[in-house]
């Protein structure tokens, strides 16, 4: 019988869904079932992680520890190797500390876990595991148990292209598109989404297990790019045809969610405790803040003529940074970091800051960082610069790039190569907002709403609902008055050397010491105890 | 591992990467990953990971494949591939 339904809606915000589940345009009710299970149930906002993004909260939501910990920071990991930077992207094997899937496992419980980002590839579960954020061409490979991907081609309507993730086509993420290619993005979603239904459905049913766990993604999808048509603070006050348009459709979506969530409740049955969270919320961009670009008119990078391979020229049209190593002192890997890494030399003549001078050139960095303004009005464009040890201390930290930026209006960077520096966009984008959403409901659970609770809390309501103790390593807490019974503590969750999410690994010496250098800073910074 | 053994791993392991991918490609020391079996990007980081899986290995330094010179190789054969691994392994070794 099915203990614990959870559901996770990527970047799911309470400034949507509050309009959703009730009526002020005169539009309907888009989400009823929703909001009979708010009125139920208990609702409250969910903090996210430091940087409220996807790959390290929907992990931290699975391990219980922030990404200083578990050693998630992006979608995309870089190594630096001194005249050169490679990237390439995290996967299962990145995670540092344990899933609630080997949890719950180990401890006699059979799980479901279905489109969860960095499940690839796939860890051994006693269950099923389907991972999110993979392209079709991987799937059959990349699921738990053997022999799933076969039951879940069986399904009626089964289509992998429509269910995967396809790479090309979100790196489009928070560029400014025209309205009808915002339509079409938004109809791609509607099938995709109706793909993981079915297969949530029939495992649900086929499986019931203990913990069943289904992420729907298409939330942070179409709030990206449709976010003007969604935002109560963007509605026009005389609406246009196309955004008429653009919001039925967008509508659309998020009625057939309502309609995915009232048949999973119903098939989990009246016993199950119902749990819904977002890894973060979601706001409006209407900035664009180009850091390499900056940092390049400051001097402190230097970028790569590319060459006229097909190669090359994929490489500079990627989201990732094109520069010439042996000149750059400090750079932004991706957009979605919003990090800036600065490189110290490993020695004299090689490229990098040298070691002794890393702090002032850091400080020097955040002093000016925190000055930038936008030159049109003034503002300054950054809210504030998160140093690693702090917003991620743990063993991972050193993976981290050095600055995380907190963008005046939590946009994300951009790491191309266009002037001006600082600009505004045609239309605003929908941005990740660190405050997403946290509803339960279900036998047990106490009515009523709530102060914030952290993203490292769901795990441990998510183990207290499947009976068992909180692992006492969990930075999480159940929070105050959610349940009516009480709250044990158990053993802690187990840590994972890098790379033990499949198989036993070679350690890589290398990065070996450099944890350990990095665990004897933590300590004499007071982050660790001896 | 001998040459001839690597070689066999690297077109099982390929083989199975491609089952569903409804090509009409052959699998040999001379197939090229993106002219003849369409890799993009993220099946390059799949097959990637597909060998380290397969050997229990991670780090294999495969950024030495794929970078030449700071520059990313527009494509590669089978048994340019087969050729690294192995030297890579007998450095392990």
């Amino acid at each position: 019988m099915t203990r614990t339904l959870f559901i996770g809606l990527d970047g799911a915000t309470f400034t949507i869904l509050d309009e959703l589940t009730s009526d002020p345009y005169g539009e309907g009710v888009t989400m009823p079932f929703l909001a009979g299970l708010i009125a139920g149930g208990h609702k409250a906002p969910l903090r996210s992680t430091n940087h409220p993004l996807t790959p390290p909260a929907w992990v931290s939501l699975m391990t219980g520890r922030n990404p200083g910990s578990h050693g998630v920071f992006d979608f995309v990991r870089f190594k630096d190797m001194g005249h050169d930077v490679y990237f390439t992207l995290y996967d299962a094997r990145d995670i540092q500390d344990e899933t609630i899937w080997s949890l719950a496992g180990r401890q006699g419980r059979r799980i479901v876990s279905l489109n969860f980002p960095m499940m690839a590839p796939p860890p051994e579960v006693e269950g099923c595991l389907v991972p999110g954020f993979t392209s079709w061409k991987h799937l059959r490979r990349n699921m738990r148990p053997e022999g799933l991907y076969d039951r879940i081609k069986a399904i009626e309507g089964f289509d992998p292209k429509e269910l995967a993730w396809d790479f090309e086509r979100e790196a489009k993420i928070g560029e400014d598109m025209p309205e009808d290619e915002v339509e079409g993005w938004v109809r791609h979603h509607l099938p995709r989404e109706a793909q993981w239904f079915r297969i949530a459905d029939t495992l649900l049913e086929q499986e019931n297990p203990d913990l069943f766990a289904v992420m729907f993604d298409g939330t942070d999808k179409i709030q990206h790019q449709a976010w003007h048509a969604l935002d109560p603070a963007l509605r026009p006050a005389a609406p246009s045809e196309s955004w008429l348009r653009l919001r039925a459709l967008c509508l659309g979506y998020f009625r057939e969610l309502d309609g995915y969530i009232r048949r999973l409740v119903e098939r989990a049955g009246p016993d199950a405790q119902i749990f819904l969270a977002s890894d973060h919320g979601f706001t409006a961009s209407p900035r664009v803040v180009r850091i390499n670009r900056w940092l390049g008119e400051k001097g402190w990078l230097t970028w790569r003529a590319a060459g006229d391979s097909e190669a090359e020229k994929r490489r500079e049209s990627a989201n990732f940074a094109y520069l010439d190593w042996t000149k750059t002192l400090a750079y932004c890997p991706t957009p979605s970091s919003n990090g800036i890494a600065i490189r110290v030399a490993r020695g004299p003549g090689e490229p990098g800051v040298p070691e002794a001078d890393y702090e002032s050139f850091r400080d020097t960095l955040v002093a000016e960082l925190k000055e930038m303004r936008d030159p049109l009005t003034g503002e300054k464009v950054i809210r504030d610069v998160l140093l690693r040890e702090r917003a991620f201390p743990g063993a991972a930290m050193g993976d981290c790039p050095d600055l995380t930026l907190v963008l005046a209006d939590y946009g994300f960077v951009s790491v191309r190569n266009v002037a001006p520096v600082v600009s505004m966009r045609a239309t605003p984008t929908g941005t990740h907002h660190p405050d997403g959403i946290f509803i339960a409901a279900g036998p047990g659970i106490a009515p009523g709403a709530s102060g914030r609770f952290s993203i490292l809390d769901v795990p441990s309501i998510l183990m207290h609902s499947l009976d068992l103790p909180v692992p006492r390593n969990f930075e999480g807490r159940v929070p105050d008055g959610l349940f009516a019974r009480e709250v044990t503590i158990g053993p802690p969750s187990r840590r994972m050397a890098a790379g033990t999410a499949a198989e036993p690994q070679v350690a890589d010496e290398a990065s070996e010491a450099e944890k350990l250098r990095i665990l004897e800073q933590l300590k004499a910074l007071g982050y660790l105890e001896d | 591992m001998d040459l001839a053994k690597v070689q066999e791993l690297v077109f099982e392991v390929v083989a199975g990467l491609v089952a569903d991918w409804d090509l009409d490609a052959e699998i040999g020391p001379t197939t090229r990953l993106v002219a003849d079996l369409e890799f993009e990007s993220i099946d390059i980081i799949q097959m990637v990971v597909a060998f380290e899986e397969r050997l229990r290995k991670r780090n294999l330094g495969f950024e030495k494949l794929l970078m030449i010179d700071g520059r990313y190789v527009d494509d590669l054969s089978l048994g340019q591939i087969a050729a690294f691994l192995h030297q890579r392994l007998t450095v392990a070794a």
